[in-house]
Formats: C-alpha cells, structure tokens, sequence
C-alpha cells in the first residue's frame, strides 16, 4: 500500500512548526508497511485529481499568505482541492490554511480576500492576538495544541466544529468552539453527490504540532486516506504510543 | 545612578542573580533618559542585532578590542534589552570623565532593537540573521524585518551598517538605508535564512569566507576574501554560524582600525560565551533556542558523536523560552543520518538520550518520531536529576543542549558543584 501525502505550499506555509503533522503521519503510516510520498506542491504547480491521498495546509507568514490566496484562485487548485474533497479525500489544514479554505478573510481594511469555500466559515481580522496552550474536548478525545492568531473565525449555521475548547481561545476566543470538520452533505447538498456522510476535512488554529501529541486524530486521516483511495475500509495496525499518550496527558495536566 | 549602584550591589551580594537587569529596570524608572545620558558620552558605540549569534560576535569584537587596547563597556551576559544596557551602563561607567570608555557593544534583540536604536545613535550597525524565533514573542519574521526597516529609515546616513548578505531577508534593508552598506558571507555551505521564494541573483559579497574546512568540534578554517586583501584565519569555534559570528566582528573591528595581528592573536585564545559550545570536564553545552540555530549545532555535533557520549536536552516553555513549543518539529533531526539517530550504517544507535526540562515528554517524542528508538530516551523532567543520572556512569562526553532558561538553571547547578563559575564573576 502507498500513500501519497499533498503537502500544499509547504515553503510559504510553514512557520509554526506544523510540518511536525507531515513527520507524524509519514511515520505513523510507515511503521505499518504503508509505503508513504510527499508531494510537494506549491505556486505555479498544477493540481490533477487523485494527485494526492492526503492534504495538509499549514500557517504562514501574512505576506506569504496572500500570495498563497491569489495562487489558489487564479491556478483553481482551490477548486481542485474542493471537488477532491467531496470525493472523501482527507485534510487537515492549520491556522492560515484554515483560514484560506473558508469563504472569506476579511482585513482590517480593503476588501475581502475570498477563500476557497470549501469551510462554511468565515474570518475577520481583530487586534486580538490569541497565543496560548489549548486543550479541546472532540470525537477524538481531548485534543491539546498551541494557537497563536488574531484572525477571529466564525462558523455559519449548520457547520460542525472540530470541538469545545476547554482552555485557551480556539476560533475567535468568544463562542468556545474550536475548529471545523467539513461535512459534506450536510453542507452542499448536490444533486449527485455520494448518499455518504463524509466528515474527512478538518481545519484548526492548533498548532503543537498537532498530530504528534494527538495520534488518534493522525490515524484517523490515515484511515479516511485508504479507505478513499483503496474503496474498502482497511485495518490501521495497533502501535505503542505509549509516549505520545504521555506527552498528550502531560500538556492537558500542565495548561487544562 | 547612585541608587542603581546601590541595587546592583545588592542583587550581586544577595546572590539573586547576576545583578545583569534589575539596576537598570529600578534606574530607568527613576530616569528613563538614562541610557541617552550616560551613552551619548561614549566616543563609538556598536549595535550588533539579529536572531541568532549576538552573544558571542559582542564577545568576539570585545576581545579584538581589548586586544588593541581599547576600553569597552559592553551588555555582557545575554542581557540584552533596554535595561541590560542601562544596569551596564550603571555598574561599569566611571565617576570620572577621564575614565571614560572608548567604545561601546550593544547586543540587541529584535525588538529591542527599535526602541533603543532612536536613543543610542550608534556609529556601527550590523544585521546578523532573521530567523522565526519565539513567534508568540517577536512575531513572524517578515514583521521583524519590516520594523527594522523602518528604523533604519531615520538612523543617520553616516552610520556604518553591515548585512549579512547570506540572509535572504536581510538584503531588503539595503533599500531602507539611505548611507552604504556593505556585506558578509560564505562562498559555500550558506546558511539563507527563512525566505521561501529564492532569489536567483547571486548576490556580491564585500567580505566572503572562501575555501570553508571544518575541524569537527574544534573548530573551522578559511579564507577571507575582502575587496583588496585576504586573510587565511584558524577559527577556534567549531560551526558554519560562527564563521558568520566572526566575519561580523572582524568587519567591525577593521572598521575600528584595528590590525589583523591584533585580532589573529586574540583569536586564539578566544572562549565562547554562556553556554554556547562551552566545554566542561564532562562534556559541552550548546543552548538552543530556534529551529536553525538547533539544527545548526545538529549538524555540527552529529559526525562528532561516538557511541560512548550522551546527549541530554533539556526543553523548557517559559516566557524566554517562548511558551510555543512547536518549533522543535522544525529542527532537522532527520537530516543528522548519524548516531545516535538511529542511522549510522545498519548499526542500532547506542549513544543514550536524556530529555529533561517543562516539556520533556514534547521533546522525547520530537525524538521518536526521528528514528530513536523511544527505550533508549530517559524523560526526568528534573534537571538536577537529569544531569545526575546523566553522568552516572558516562565513559565519553556529555553534550547538553538546553533552552534559554534550562541554560540558566544549569550554570546554577553548576556553580553549585563548583563546576563552574557564576557567570558575572567569569572575565569579559
């Protein structure tokens, strides 16, 4: 078996640690015989279906960031990303990838920056800047990352969140939730879309890395990731993770 | 000033600390034009600024300095904002005029930079490197630069300002000065910085280490090349960033005119500050305090370790650590094929790992999660017992690769075995 790993714009967007996220699920996949590529793809890169088996989007600098928005637009890997995604392709996106696959960014002043749509949530720019541990209760189980962002987003109706904050700001520090997980029917019911309830997208502010201290969540995508590209649900074999179960209880005893 | 004196006494003869900032943050409460007071009455002042390296380029300039005769007053113990320099200021200016110092070497840090930078008026300015660097403190890099860049549009066209010129981001500064700039860097092995998007032109070096040898911990060889000279130099610090330490000191000091005898001679003799590649009895200790600089002692150690040596890091999240532990999954521990990560020519690594500090367990999976197997790492949260268990039965060296405030706890324990002096008795 083989996993093919979309790591988007990895040299604008990766200023907070979050290739920790790519280590983690090249690890987690490869400890269990799943042979594991990562393809790099960035500005002027082109975007075909079933390229990847996995996305992940990390958070850049704002400067980065705008260029990476303008790119997702005008080369449609925004609506690449979307239409695989739909497919059931999974992905986790951070902070400013987050950001950028929700509908809108909009700046302190000028216009808004549209976003890729693919999240039914929106962003405002604020003077807040939100840093600290987080600890966030979700079908994973208690998730533990560190946020540092001033972008305040807000979900629309009937968008589900990847979970409750229990400590620190999550998606704007007012509503105690955190994150979002795309539900593809619920949202945009098409007319032939698969009957299926696919939850496979998840966006966050977590950073930490992530995925390290939160493995259940790093299977989780790993699982999604072969079920799509294999049609058939596969097994992830059981690993030790005795230390990452350490590192995770310790970070939400130390800040929760 | 009196009163500050009297503070700095206090704090030294209490044992609270080195009495390094607590005169100058009580003295610029009372005074806050202190600094400009008491600074503008030295003849030069020298600004050495950037993410990484400041420490010991200051301590560097200062021994070629010495070495020529000069006298400097310097913020010295990696003390480096505003009331670093006002506690310095406070304990080392002379009651007497004509005792005055020749030359002053501020070390400051990014932010800190643009504050003081208005007040000091400096004769010399150079930009070591922007890295991303305790993000929840300083911010992205981009913003780092960008204030920098704005306080360099108001400094004075006659100041002398030097780039690393290896530094991606550093080169946009060229455009926000209105004097010259001149520039410094290596022919190969470059370190370029955070900057994604590469610029193709190779950019002219005024200052260029050329013919690069590395001499494993001892230290590195090459060959500077200026616009009219070359000089072939023996470093004694071991690491392709203390070429870019040295190349900083060397162009400050040969702008202070003083002759490549002076500074050859007292190269020699030259001991790395507080904590960076100091050498013990036991071992080494290299801080580490961002994901280049971390990975820049990697490559540095890695073909250096033998079976027999122990590694202990030691990671804390405190305020001037960054609380933000993220960063250690940008450290390139994979690229570091060598024991004792776990590659070393089908043999297992044997070198032990300790990891101690707030965020040990955060550290140990870090290592995991490069190869190591997680049976060979020892989590003790304690340093005390870390470094304790650590030496129990070590029969090569121990390299100790701790953050900003693990660094400060370990000369304290140190200090408490008589390994070591405190730092502030320890001979500029």
């Amino acid at each position: 078996m083989k996993l093919v790993i979309g790591y988007l714009y990895p040299d604008l967007m990766n200023i907070y640690g979050d290739t920790g996220n790519i280590i983690a699920l090249k690890k987690r996949a490869e400890w269990r015989g799943i042979e594991v590529e990562i393809k790099n793809i960035s500005i002027g890169d082109r975007l075909k279906p079933r390229d990847a088996d996995i996305f992940f989007f990390g958070g850049g600098q704002d400067m980065a960031q705008g260029l990476v928005a303008s790119d997702l637009v005008k080369s449609d890997k925004g609506k690449m990303i979307r239409q695989e995604i739909e497919r059931g392709v999974p992905l986790l996106s951070i902070c400013g990838g987050y950001q950028l696959l929700g509908d809108y960014y909009g700046p302190h002043e000028g216009s808004k920056l549209p976003g890729v749509g693919l999240f039914p949530a929106y962003t405002i720019a604020s003077y807040d800047r939100m840093i600290g541990n987080i600890v966030v209760e979700s079908e994973f189980g208690k998730l533990v990352g560190f946020e540092n962002h001033s972008g305040k987003t807000h979900l629309k109706k009937g968008a589900h969140a990847l979970g409750k904050v229990l400590q620190g700001f999550g998606n704007n520090g007012e509503d105690a939730l955190e994150g979002c997980i795309y539900n593809a029917t619920r949202y945009k019911k098409r007319r032939d879309e698969i009957a299926s309830d696919y939850k496979n997208a998840i966006g966050t502010y977590m950073h930490g890395s992530l995925l390290p201290k939160n493995p259940k969540l790093a299977d989780w995508l790993l699982q999604k990731a072969l079920a799509i590209k294999y049609g058939k649900e596969i097994q992830l074999k059981p690993l030790d993770d005795a230390l990452e179960e350490k590192a995770r209880q310790a970070a939400i005893a130390k800040f929760c | 000033m009196i009163l500050g004196k009297g503070v700095h006494f206090l704090t030294r003869t209490l044992n609270i600390g080195g009495g390094s900032a607590a005169p100058g943050y009580y003295a610029l409460k009372i005074d806050p034009d202190l600094v400009v007071h008491l600074a503008s009455q030295i003849p030069c002042t020298i600004i050495i600024t950037g993410t990484n390296g400041k420490t010991t380029t200051a301590r560097m300039l200062a021994q070629f300095a010495k070495e020529s005769g000069l006298k400097v007053i310097r913020n010295h113990t990696g003390s480096n904002l505003e009331r670093g320099i006002a506690s310095a200021l406070l304990s080392h200016f002379p009651l007497l005029t004509s005792h005055l110092p020749d030359l002053a070497i501020w070390e400051l840090d990014e932010a800190a930079f643009n504050k003081v930078i208005p007040k000091l008026k400096p004769d010399m300015i150079v930009f070591l490197n922007a890295f991303r660097d305790q993000l929840d403190r300083y911010g992205e890099v981009d913003s780092v630069v960008k204030k920098w860049c704005q306080t360099l549009k108001v400094v004075d066209p006659k100041t002398s300002i030097f780039i690393n010129g290896d530094d991606h981001n550093l080169l946009a500064l060229k455009d926000c000065f209105k004097g010259s700039v001149q520039t410094f860097g290596l022919e190969s092995n470059k370190i370029t910085g955070e900057r994604a998007t590469m610029q193709n032109k190779t950019h002219k070096l005024d200052f260029e280490a050329r013919n690069i040898k590395l001499n494993g911990l001892t230290g590195s060889s090459f060959l500077l090349q200026t616009t009219n000279y070359k000089l072939q130099t023996t470093l004694p610090v071991p690491g392709i960033y203390h070429v870019y330490n040295f190349l900083a000191a060397y162009i400050l000091a040969k702008k202070l005119d003083i002759s490549d005898e002076y500074i050859l001679n007292s190269l020699k003799t030259f001991q790395p500050a507080f904590g960076r590649v100091e050498k013990f009895d036991f071992g080494y200790i290299f801080l580490i305090k961002n994901p280049t600089g971390a990975t820049q002692v990697l490559q540095t150690l890695a073909p250096e370790l033998k079976s027999n040596d122990r590694l202990l890091l030691a990671l804390n999240d405190n305020l001037a650590d960054g609380t933000d532990v993220s960063w250690i999954w940008d450290i390139d521990f994979e690229q570091c094929k060598v024991q004792p990560f776990g590659f070393a020519q089908g043999e297992s690594a044997k070198c032990k790992v300790f990891v101690s500090g707030t965020r040990a367990e955060d550290m140990a999976l870090r290592l995991k999660y490069a190869d190591i197997d997680p049976k060979q790492i020892a989590i003790e949260n304690n340093l005390e017992r870390a470094f304790e268990e650590a030496r129990i039965g070590l029969k090569g060296r121990l390299f100790i690769l701790p953050t900003y405030t693990a660094l400060l706890e370990l000369q304290r324990l140190l200090t408490k075995r008589g390994l070591k002096k405190h730092y502030w008795k320890e001979a500029t």
